[in-house]
């Protein structure tokens, strides 16, 4: 009884035994299950950034040299890399967080249709979209790295 | 508040997030030399500026703050009641928000 409790029987939810470790490997993932991972480490990193970048505003209140030591410090190329990787990380979480906001809301179903062997699950047909996603982001990517470069 | 709400709340604040830091990166960090002393004074002068970077501030911090705590309560790890972490993350969420907004209002009170 114990261990069906645990396996989440009946109403209550299933335990998430796995941890930050499903985020990784789990068994059979899709594409979009690593798309999820991808969703949460860019929205993480992008949290850290944000607390960066308003420390480093903080730097305002010390007035001209104080913001000029500090940009000075973020000019560095190290940063510059960091900083296109904050450009990817937005533009990967605001395209992936787009298709996961038309799936909720049902828009990617489809027209129901009569089911035909074989079957095609609603995760492949709205597999294209994924791949256009993954398109733009690539080229978004390559176009802000062009951006960065010169 | 009700969990469907908040993530209703947490759509909105991400398609708001989406324009605006879309506007904030592009006049930024990649046209021009905008993070110079004068360029980010003069932005900090604005009105209409500093509404935007509030409001930008206001759904970045909702947006993250939230999606922390969805990936937090999910995790099997040890925590205090959900209560405890959602009080906690409000204040660490308005402490945010306050040093932030300080920083301009201090420099235009010092123009």
């Amino acid at each position: 009884m114990e261990k069906a409790k645990a396996a989440g029987s009946g109403n209550r939810p299933l335990s998430n035994r796995l941890g930050i470790k499903s985020w990784i490997w789990g068994g059979n993932y899709t594409l979009e299950r690593y798309l999820y991972t991808l969703h949460r480490l860019t929205g993480l990193g992008m949290l850290l950034f944000i607390t960066v970048h308003l420390v480093a505003h903080g730097f305002r209140l010390g007035g001209v040299e104080s913001w000029s030591d500090i940009m000075t410090v973020f000019g560095h190329p190290g940063f510059k890399v960091g900083e296109y990787l904050v450009i990817t990380a937005f533009i990967i979480h605001a395209l992936n967080g787009a298709r996961l906001i038309l799936q909720q809301l049902g828009y990617t179903l489809g027209k129901p249709k009569t089911p035909v062997y074989p079957y095609v699950d609603s995760l492949r047909r709205r597999r294209p979209m994924v791949w256009v996603m993954l398109g733009l982001i690539t080229a978004l990517a390559i176009f802000f790295l062009i951006v960065f470069v010169t | 508040m009700r969990e469907s709400q908040l993530k209703v709340l947490q759509y909105i604040a991400g398609i708001a997030l989406f324009f605006f830091v879309a506007i904030h990166v592009v006049v930024s960090h990649v046209f021009g030399d905008s993070v110079s002393w004068e360029a980010v004074s003069g932005r900090a002068a604005s009105a209409g500026w500093l509404a935007f970077y509030v409001l930008l501030l206001i759904f970045g911090l909702y947006h993250g703050i939230h999606g922390l705590r969805t990936i937090i309560l999910e995790l099997p790890i040890p925590k205090p009641p959900a209560k405890v972490i959602d009080g906690t993350l409000v204040v660490i969420g308005i402490a945010i928000f306050g040093y932030a907004v300080y920083i301009p209002i201090n420099a235009l009170l010092t123009l």
